[in-house]
C-alpha cells in the first residue's frame, strides 16, 4: 500500500526560531498514526505544512503519492487545536457551508449533514444557533464538520483536549468506525497515554526534529521489557538496590525501571527472598518513558 | 473563485438576514425623512400662525406702507430658495402714532400679557438713526428681522422716491429684485444651481464616507471575529488566506452597495412628485451617479483592504480601536478639507489633494459633482487609486495571511516588515 502522506526533509523556521528542522516521515494508508511530542515541539506547524496552510521552507509535501497540491484538501479533513465555529450561523448551515467549502453539493452536504445529526444525537439542535448549543455539542459540530466529506485522510490535531468523558467515548468510537473503513488517521498530541493503544506508528518529535519514527510495536519490542510492577507481602528494602534505574513505591506495591542490561529474573530471586510476591509482571515501556530516554539521548 | 464565491455568499446572507442590518437599513431613511420632513413642518406650523403687530411711527403713511409690504411679502429659506410651498405669515397691523414714553410701556404690558407679537418702533428718530428696535417674545426667529428690515427700506424708498416726483410703475419696476443663479451647463439640459449642486455633493460624499467607514470597520470586526472564533483555521484547511481575504471584501462590500441601493430607492420614492417635502429638487446627473459608484468602490476597497490587515493584527475590539487610527485618519482627513475642495475646485492644491489616492475617493469625487475637472485629472486619480489597491491589497494579504495565525501580542513595526517576507 502506499503512504497518504510523505514528509521529506521539511523545515520552517520563523525568524530565529526553528519550528520543524528536516523532518521526515511518512504515513502508511489505512493506518493510524500518532505525531507525538510536548508542547511547542513543531507537530501544529508540521501539520500545517502538510495542509498547506504554510509552505516549508525546504523539503516536499507529497499526499497520497502526489506531490501537494490544492485539490487534494478535499481528500482531507482537519480538526485544529485551535477550533471554532461562526456563533450566530445556525448549525445545519453552518455544516453545510463547511461541506461546499470541501467541494460537496448543496444537496449532498444537507443530507450528509443531517445523518450525521442523527447519528450523533444533535438532530433537534439543526436549527439553532450555534451559540445557543453547550460546548459538547458544540464539539459534535465540529467532529461531523471534519468528516462530513468522508475525507482519506482525517488529521486531528490534540482531538481529545477540552473533551468531556462522553464526547471522547464517542470520538473513539467514531475513530475507530473510521479505521474500519480503511480511513488513514493522524493523530497529533502531547498526552501520549491516550492515544498509545489507538496508533499503529508513531512519530515523537522534540524541537522540531523526528526523535523517533516507525511502527509503535517494533519500537516497544526494541526497549524490551525492563518494567516490573511487584505486588508483595512485607517491605523488601528496594530503594538502593543496583538494578532498578527507578522506582515508584505504593507500600505493598512497586512500578519499578531497571537499569539497562538488569536480569528481570535476579530481582526476582532477591526480591523473593526477603517477601512474599503476591504478583509479579514484565511489562513493556510506556510511550512516555520512550520518550523521556530518547530526549535524553538526543539532548 | 468556487470557494470565493461560498464564503462571500455566507458572508453577504449572514449579514443581510441578521436583525442589526434590517433594522439600520430601515431606520436610516427613516431618520432622513424625519431630519427633512419635521423641521418643514415646524416653520409651516410657526408660519402658519397669526402674528399681531403694532407698528409705532410719527408718519401713519410710512408705518401703513410698511404694514403692507410685510404682509405681500415672500418667505424665503434660509439656503435662499424658493419657497412658494410654505403660506405666507398672516399679519394684523395696527398703525399707532404715539410716540411717548408712557405708549411704550404700555405695549410692553400688552406684549408680556401676549395680546399682541410684538411692535416695531419705527419713529423718525430711529429711522434717522438706521437703528429700528423691534420687541418681541419671539427673538429666536431670525427670518422676522430680515423680512422687516427688506421691507422697512422698500416702504421708505418707495415714499422717498414718490416724494421726488417718480410714478408709482417707475418706482416698482425700480425695484423689483434681480436674482442670479449660478448653473452649470449640461448638454440637452438645464443646469442645477449651485446650491442644489452643493447639497447634493455634500450629501454623496457624506454617505460615501459614512459607508466606506461603516464597512471598512465591519471588515475589520469580522476578521477578528474570526480569529477569536478560532474558525480560521478550519476554514484555512480547504481555502486559501486570499480566497478568505477576497470572499469577504467582496461579500462585505456588497452589503454596503445592498444597503446604498435600498436608501437610494428610498429617497428618489420619497422625493417623488405628489410626495415632495424637500424643497430643493434632487439633482442627480448621470455622471455624478457613475462617479459615485466608482469612487465608492475605489474607495471602498482601498480601505477595507487597510482594515483587514489590522483586524488580522490584532485580537480584539479594544485594541483594534488603538490600532485602527492609520486607516481612519487619512479620510476623516479628506472630509476636513472637503470645503477647500469645494469653495476652489481649480486651486493646484485641490489638483495635487485629489490625486493622492487616500484622499481621492472624497475630493476628486467632491470635483467631479462641483465642476467635473478634466477627464485625464479623473482617469489619473483612478489610476493612481487601482495601483495603489493593488499595492495594499498584496501588503494586506501577506499581513493577513501570517496574523491570522498568530495569537496573543501584537506585532511591532519590524515584526510586521519580516511577516512580509515569509514564504507562505
Amino acid at each position: 500500500m502506499s503512504d497518504a502522506v510523505e514528509l521529506r526533509g521539511i523545515r520552517k523556521s520563523y525568524d530565529h526560531f526553528v519550528a520543524v528542522d528536516r523532518l521526515s516521515l511518512s504515513i502508511r494508508e489505512g493506518s493510524v498514526y500518532g505525531l507525538l511530542g510536548p508542547n511547542g515541539a513543531g507537530k501544529t506547524s508540521t501539520i500545517r505544512m502538510m495542509i498547506g496552510i504554510t509552505m516549508p521552507d525546504e523539503g516536499d509535501v507529497r499526499l497520497f503519492g502526489q506531490p501537494f497540491h490544492r485539490e487534494q484538501l478535499t481528500r482531507i479533513g482537519y480538526l485544529p487545536e485551535e477550533r471554532g465555529l461562526y456563533k450566530r450561523m445556525k448549525v445545519l448551515d453552518h455544516l453545510i457551508f463547511l461541506g461546499r467549502l470541501h467541494n460537496l453539493s448543496e444537496q449532498d452536504a444537507r443530507q450528509r449533514s443531517l445523518d450525521w445529526c442523527e447519528r450523533l444525537q444533535i438532530a433537534d439542535w439543526e436549527d439553532k444557533k450555534v451559540e445557543e448549543l453547550s460546548k459538547g455539542m458544540q464539539q459534535k459540530i465540529q467532529f461531523i464538520a471534519t468528516l462530513l466529506h468522508d475525507p482519506a485522510l482525517v488529521i486531528m490535531d490534540e482531538p481529545f483536549s477540552g473533551l468531556d468523558p462522553a464526547n471522547s467515548v464517542m470520538l473513539k468510537d467514531v475513530l475507530i468506525d473510521l479505521k474500519k473503513a480503511g480511513k488513514t488517521i493522524l493523530f497529533s498530541t502531547h498526552r501520549m497515554d491516550q492515544v498509545e493503544r489507538l496508533c499503529d506508528s508513531i512519530c515523537l518529535i522534540d524541537h522540531g526534529r523526528a526523535i523517533l519514527e516507525g511502527d509503535l510495536k517494533k519500537i516497544k519490542a526494541s526497549y524490551g521489557k525492563n518494567h516490573v510492577q511487584m505486588q508483595y507481602d512485607g517491605d523488601p528494602h528496594l530503594e538502593n538496590c543496583a538494578l532498578i534505574e527507578s522506582l515508584n513505591n505504593y507500600g505493598n506495591y512497586v512500578e519499578a525501571r531497571l537499569k539497562p542490561g538488569a536480569d528481570p529474573q535476579e530481582l526476582l530471586r532477591m526480591t523473593a527472598e526477603r517477601v512474599r510476591i503476591s504478583r509479579f509482571e514484565l511489562l513493556e515501556p510506556s510511550l512516555e518513558e520512550i520518550f523521556i530516554d530518547q530526549v535524553g539521548k538526543h539532548a | 473563485m468556487h470557494n470565493v464565491w461560498i464564503l462571500l455568499k455566507r458572508e453577504y446572507l449572514e449579514r443581510v438576514r441578521s436583525r442589526s442590518f434590517i433594522v439600520f437599513t430601515l431606520l436610516m431613511p427613516a431618520f432622513m425623512a424625519g431630519s427633512v420632513v419635521i423641521p418643514a413642518k415646524i416653520a409651516e406650523m410657526s408660519s402658519g400662525g397669526k402674528t399681531n403687530l403694532v407698528i409705532v411711527a410719527n408718519d401713519a403713511a410710512l408705518a401703513t406702507a410698511v404694514g403692507h409690504e410685510l404682509s405681500i411679502a415672500k418667505q424665503e429659506s434660509e439656503l435662499g430658495t424658493d419657497a412658494a410651498n410654505l403660506p405666507p405669515r398672516i399679519y394684523t397691523i395696527e398703525v399707532d402714532t404715539d410716540t411717548s414714553d408712557a405708549e411704550r410701556d404700555r405695549l410692553s404690558q400688552q406684549l408680556s400679557d401676549g395680546k399682541i407679537t410684538g411692535f416695531l418702533w419705527l419713529t423718525n428718530d430711529a429711522l434717522a438713526d438706521h437703528k429700528v428696535q423691534y420687541s418681541t417674545k419671539e427673538a429666536g426667529d431670525f427670518e422676522r428681522p430680515r423680512e422687516m428690515r427688506n421691507a422697512i427700506r422698500t416702504a421708505v424708498t418707495k415714499q422717498r422716491l414718490a416724494q421726488k416726483g417718480m410714478s408709482e410703475t417707475e418706482v416698482e419696476s425700480l425695484l423689483t429684485p434681480i436674482t442670479v443663479k449660478t448653473v452649470r451647463p449640461e448638454k440637452g439640459k438645464t443646469g442645477a444651481s449651485s446650491t442644489e449642486i452643493f447639497i447634493t455633493a455634500f450629501a454623496m460624499v457624506v454617505l460615501l464616507y459614512a459607508v466606506v467607514m461603516i464597512y471598512g470597520m465591519a471588515v475589520m470586526r469580522s476578521v477578528i471575529e474570526e480569529k477569536s472564533t478560532r474558525i480560521l483555521e478550519v476554514l484555512l484547511s480547504s481555502v486559501t488566506s486570499k480566497e478568505l481575504l477576497a470572499g469577504k471584501i467582496i461579500g462585505v462590500g456588497a452589503v454596503g452597495l445592498t444597503q446604498i441601493l435600498v436608501w437610494v430607492t428610498c429617497a428618489s420614492l420619497f422625493s417623488a412628485p405628489g410626495v415632495i417635502v424637500s424643497r430643493s429638487e434632487v439633482h442627480l446627473p448621470m455622471i455624478s451617479m457613475v462617479a459615485f459608484a466608482i469612487f465608492f468602490l475605489l474607495g471602498y476597497l482601498l480601505y477595507s483592504a487597510m482594515y483587514a490587515a489590522i483586524g488580522s493584527m490584532v485580537n480584539t475590539d479594544q485594541e483594534a480601536q488603538q490600532m485602527q487610527w492609520p486607516a481612519m485618519m487619512p479620510i476623516v482627513l479628506a472630509v476636513f478639507l472637503m470645503n477647500a475642495v469645494i469653495q476652489h475646485p481649480n486651486a493646484p492644491l485641490s489638483f495635487w489633494l485629489s490625486m493622492v489616492p487616500f484622499f481621492a475617493p472624497i475630493l476628486m469625487l467632491v470635483r467631479v459633482l462641483i465642476e467635473t475637472p478634466p477627464l485625464w485629472q479623473i482617469g489619473l486619480s483612478i489610476l493612481l487609486m487601482v495601483v495603489t489597491i493593488y499595492g495594499l491589497l498584496a501588503i494586506s494579504s501577506r499581513i493577513y495571511r501570517v496574523g491570522i495565525l498568530m495569537y496573543g501580542k501584537r506585532p511591532t513595526l519590524p515584526e510586521l516588515r519580516r511577516w512580509l517576507k515569509y514564504a507562505g
